[in-house]
């Protein structure tokens, strides 16, 4: 009994990963809890950020570019009851012993910037985009998509950063995939 | 008891699900002045925060793509259905994008209250937006009073007292 409930206030007070395959979609989707806190990674193809970008007037080359970049749809909450602060420019990609950063979205801007692309489909990305660095107290959240950089289908491990009530908390989601080019 | 616990393990594996609603208001200590601003909304009237003077004003930002923008949406109608009566104003302000995306979001989510059109999105950026929907209450002083990142409930009874609260500071 004593070592049930031992492991029931490991779990409140350790952060857990949970992985879901979408019944309809097949997508799969990688969710982080931690003191009420979640961040919550649905794979996207590239052809739904093809879309996306297209519908916004992005010239089909580019948008191809982009879309291959491996987007995530992310839902980062705060449902605990401290403040929490993050800064996706200090969380790191590893795949197979290779380090890398986020494409956040200053990233895209710079990239961007040298291409003709309409002022509006530039301002619809950055806004579709995770903000990079955000504040959020109990009760928010933000939905936004976020980008690792990747070919489509490479697995990776996320390692991620915060601050919760002015103290760090630092984690690994392991083994997250990009979306392959097409489900079987 | 074992069933209990395993069900209460369970269901912390299953909290934070992709919900589309946040909770409560921020109060902003330092009450910071809202940036003022003159934006069109998407019948070409234009509407300046200094229009509002004296009024209690919930301010949306959004954008017709964002999932829980739209999600929040029937519960601000709902809610301006109560407030206009009451003299608080409510302004959605649309952010990139323009008119036609506006004309084709009503058709599906009617709504009456006025939907700007930051289109540069420089109002947002004044305003200290990092991601949609943000809303802020602003009191009578023009004063930003509380901030929300993310969709609330905003017909809920313990939002709508806070708004209502703000027209009784003398």
């Amino acid at each position: 009994m004593s070592f049930l409930l031992s492991l029931l206030f490991l779990k409140v007070g350790m952060a857990s990963v949970t992985v879901e395959v979408g019944e309809k979609t097949g997508l799969r989707t990688w969710q982080w809890n931690h003191d009420g806190v979640s961040l919550r990674l649905v794979q996207r193809l590239p052809d739904q950020t093809r879309a996306y970008l297209q519908g916004r007037s992005f010239p089909a080359a580019v948008a191809d570019g982009i879309a291959t970049s491996c987007f995530f749809g992310s839902m980062f909450r705060n449902d605990g009851k401290l403040p929490l602060d993050f800064d996706l420019t200090a969380w790191k990609v590893t795949q197979k012993g290779n380090e890398s950063r986020l494409f956040v979205r200053e990233y895209w801007k710079d990239k961007l910037k040298s291409l003709e692309i309409p002022k509006a489909a530039r301002i619809a990305l950055n806004w579709s985009l995770m903000p990079t660095r955000q504040h959020f107290e109990p009760g928010d959240y933000n939905w936004g998509m976020t980008v690792y950089g990747l070919p489509p289908g490479t697995k990776f491990d996320l390692h991620l950063k915060l601050r919760l009530g002015g103290k760090p908390v630092e984690d690994i989601m392991p083994g997250l995939q990009c979306a392959p080019e097409k489900l079987n | 008891m074992y069933k209990a616990i395993i069900a209460i393990l369970f269901a912390l594996l299953l909290t934070g699900t992709a919900r589309a609603t946040g909770k409560g208001l921020t109060a902003l200590p330092d009450k910071p002045i809202a940036p003022a601003f003159e934006l069109k909304d998407a019948e070409g009237n234009l509407h300046r925060l200094a229009d509002y003077k004296g009024q209690v004003i919930i301010v949306n930002f959004w954008a017709t793509w964002c999932p829980p923008c739209r999600a929040e949406m029937p519960s601000m109608q709902r809610a301006w259905e109560q407030l206009r009566e009451e003299g608080i104003m409510m302004l959605a302000i649309d952010v990139g994008e323009d008119e036609d995306a506006i004309f084709e979001f009503t058709a599906s989510y009617p709504v009456e209250f006025p939907l700007l059109l930051d289109t540069e999105s420089s109002v947002s950026e004044a305003w200290k937006v990092k991601g949609l929907p943000t809303t802020f209450i602003v009191d009578q002083w023009g004063r930003k009073v509380y901030r929300a990142v993310g969709g609330r409930e905003w017909d809920a009874p313990d939002l709508m007292k806070k708004v209502r609260a703000l027209k009784e500071v003398p």
